[in-house]
């Protein structure tokens, strides 16, 4: 294999359990996301313009969709002769199967895969965020400060720092402390989960912290700790921009609701700056005589001939006749019925809402319109009904 | 059996009733339908009917045609073995004539079986029953009709093609077409009736009403079901932005457009923009047009990469579209 510069190395076998049904079936990298796109796609769209060309993906939790989707990576033009995308599964040793036991281990295992190419220079980044960025920007930062790790950080608002992994840093941005979702967090720069590290510097400390039986093998709690306690130099990149987890529905669901803000940072128009994904093919969208779509994002493959307002809709979505959607996100194929309404709620893909199903909610929550969520509301329904 | 057929799309047709829309272009690669180009149609259902090899025989300006079908990987045509073959023959005319500068490929291939078809017939047609009825009939030559009408797709052996190539000069015919419509030649012609949705494009009527049929849903669902998908050049456009204060309605619009104003009756192709106050009405805008604020279009066609400024007042007739030539720009005082 020839020598790459730099190596990304995309964490992506998160469960998400908090997304509930949605990660089901599916790792959370591989949830849906804008309309058309699966959240991995802004990592590996990023590696892509960031010309970072040899990534290599590590899938756990339900790799099935997330396998089928990255495929040999050429909807981001990762198919390389030299590097390009390589899903990286857990693999068994002669001794054991060894499961990812935690981000660090994960990268351990695949400690292989890198030494092939020979890096300078390693990338860890997470399949669990929405955000464009030039990581060969971070690359420069990086090499022009001479730092062994450098970990991006973004200002969050104070209230919510003991949400994050906060980095204390002095006036330079040298890294002094980190504190895991601190109670009283003493800075507002949170780790994005982006890590550049010299190759030579993460393979000794990964080694090290296999070998440590008390480690619990995160890079969070355990390899930048340890790399603190030894002095190294730990400087912090300060990201301006749109960044966002999408942990829980209802983050998700807002994530969604920021493409509808003009005066959020987020364009997925900007032509420099593509964000690809793998294209399903559809014809374009019908929006028919009785429609109304107002302020919202619809993707290839929709026929809408009911009411949309502020809303997303995946490809292939059908909202028939007299249906009204008001700030909902409706993944791909679901078919809303004749007459229902539905408010403040993500529907799944591929449900029917039956005709004349009314959804509506009073609640600070995001409704995850589930057909079991389907069956329980009709049940309500009825109850309502007899009384 | 259906890897049998190979695929001969004779992209040559003259601009001829095209008039501006061809141009820069091919006839072939005229954008229709909102993402698509026509020979998308053709191609797909010769993919779909499990056609692994297509030759295609375009003529000058071909420059559009190939940047859209590249190496053919959208159609799932870049194979190792067959796959999509492109034979320019600039000094030849008659179709069997620019075959003949490419006999390789023809003797190289093993497929027992050739379809030849024009490039801008709009349809989604499947060619496995039109094989069958081929060989049942024991037919030298089948052609595709619609309405009882030739739709000038034909079905016949490789080893007759390569006979027809190699006499033609003895027997005149120019084309597999002349050696169908020779009355008095002894060749077992056959015809298979096409049911579904069909129409040939061949001037800028055909395009504009047949465009806008695709507007009513019985016919767009002919033409678009999920099982014989149509395939195009994939762009990366996101999903459509539909602003406040939009207004559309009855219309087909393809990905990446960003809509501020009214749409009605029309189609709108990749990565539009319509600004505030504008209305268009009965009309068909290509990819990267930009109408600005104001405007008014009423039976216009407008052509890629068209820039339309505020204020602009464009209108045809239903009978005689206006067509807006790509990349031209129109302002409110030239339209006026």
């Amino acid at each position: 294999m020839a020598k790459q510069k730099c190596v990304a190395m995309l964490l992506a076998g998160g469960k998400g359990s908090r997304l509930k049904e949605l990660t089901e079936n599916l790792a959370k990298p591989a949830v849906p996301f804008g309309g058309k796109y699966r959240i991995i796609d802004f990592p590996l769209s990023n590696c892509a313009n960031s010309g970072i060309h040899t990534v290599g993906v590590l899938t756990q939790y339900q790799p099935l969709v997330l396998n089928s989707y990255i495929g040999i990576g050429s909807a981001w033009d990762l198919d390389r002769k030299n590097g390009g995308v390589t899903v990286l599964p857990p693999y068994s040793e002669s001794s054991e199967v060894k499961w990812y036991s935690g981000t660090a281990s994960a990268i351990y295992q695949n400690l292989n895969y890198i030494k092939q190419y020979d890096p300078e220079y390693v990338l860890i980044l997470s399949g669990d965020h929405i955000y464009k960025m030039n990581y060969d920007t971070m690359l420069d930062y990086h090499i022009e400060k001479q730092a062994d790790v450098t970990i991006s950080v973004i200002e969050v608002p104070w209230e919510e720092a003991s949400r994050f992994g906060i980095m204390n840093t002095d006036a330079d941005f040298n890294v002094t402390r980190f504190d895991e979702k601190p109670e009283k967090p003493e800075s507002n720069l949170a780790s994005m989960g982006i890590y550049i590290f010299k190759w030579s510097v993460l393979q000794r400390y990964l080694e090290m912290d296999e070998s440590n039986p008390d480690s619990s093998n995160d890079f969070g709690k355990d390899v930048i700790p340890a790399m603190l306690a030894d002095n190294l130099k730990l400087i912090a990149y300060p990201f301006k921009g749109y960044w966002k987890d999408v942990g829980t529905v209802k983050s998700l669901w807002e994530a969604n609701m920021d493409l509808l803000d003009e005066k959020q940072d987020l364009n997925l128009f900007e032509y420099s700056w593509r964000i690809y994904s793998v294209n399903p093919n559809q014809p374009p969208q019908i929006i028919g005589s009785k429609a109304k779509v107002q302020h919202s994002l619809v993707n290839e493959g929709c026929i809408i001939d009911g009411v949309i307002e502020q809303s997303v809709m995946f490809q292939g979505v059908e909202v028939e006749e007299e249906a009204v959607l008001k700030e909902c996100v409706v993944m791909p194929n679901a078919r809303i019925g004749r007459g229902s309404y539905i408010e403040r709620a993500i529907v799944m893909g591929d449900l029917e809402i039956p005709e004349n199903t009314v959804i509506r909610n009073d609640s600070n929550d995001i409704l995850l319109v589930t057909e079991q969520f389907l069956m329980e509301h009709t049940e309500q329904q009825s109850k309502v009904e007899e009384a | 059996m259906k890897k049998s057929m190979l695929g001969v799309i004779d992209a040559t047709m003259l601009p001829g009733e095209m008039g501006d829309l061809a141009l820069y272009r091919s006839p072939a690669a005229i954008p229709f339908a909102g993402r698509y180009r026509l020979i998308d149609f053709v191609l797909s259902n010769m993919v779909n009917s499990g056609v692994q090899s297509v030759a295609i025989f375009p003529r000058s300006p071909y420059r559009s045609l190939m940047d859209h079908l590249g190496s053919g990987k959208d159609w799932d045509l870049n194979r190792k073995r067959d796959g999509l073959f492109f034979f320019p023959s600039p000094t030849k005319e008659g179709q069997l004539d620019r075959m003949s500068e490419h006999l390789d490929y023809f003797h190289r291939s093993d497929q027992k079986y050739v379809i030849v078809s024009n490039c801008t017939t709009v349809a989604n047609m499947d060619f496995a029953p039109v094989l069958d009825r081929f060989i049942k009939q024991n037919c030298d030559v089948l052609e595709v009709t619609h309405k009882g009408e030739s739709t000038y797709i034909y079905l016949l052996s490789l080893e007759l093609l390569l006979d027809l190539i190699d006499q033609r000069n003895e027997t005149g015919y120019e084309s597999v077409r002349a050696a169908v419509e020779d009355a008095s030649s002894s060749l077992i012609k056959c015809q298979y009736e096409f049911e579904g949705f069909l129409q040939r494009i061949k001037t800028v009527d055909d395009y504009y009403q047949t465009s806008m049929q695709l507007l009513e849903k019985d016919k767009w669902s002919e033409l678009f079901n999920e099982f014989q998908p149509i395939y195009t050049k994939v762009k990366d456009e996101p999903p459509t932005n539909y602003l406040a204060g939009s207004h559309v309605t009855n219309a087909m619009i393809a990905n990446g457009c960003i809509i501020s104003g009214e749409v009605n009756h029309s189609i709108v192709f990749r990565g539009v923009a319509i600004g505030k106050n504008s209305t268009i009405k009965d009309s068909i805008v290509m990819q990267k047009s930009k109408i600005g604020e104001n405007c008014v279009l009423e039976h216009v066609i407008i052509d890629k990469d068209v820039s339309v400024q505020d204020g602009a007042i464009l209108r045809g007739t239903p009978e005689k579209p206006l067509v807006i030539k790509k990349g031209s720009v129109e302002s409110a005082v030239t339209s006026s």
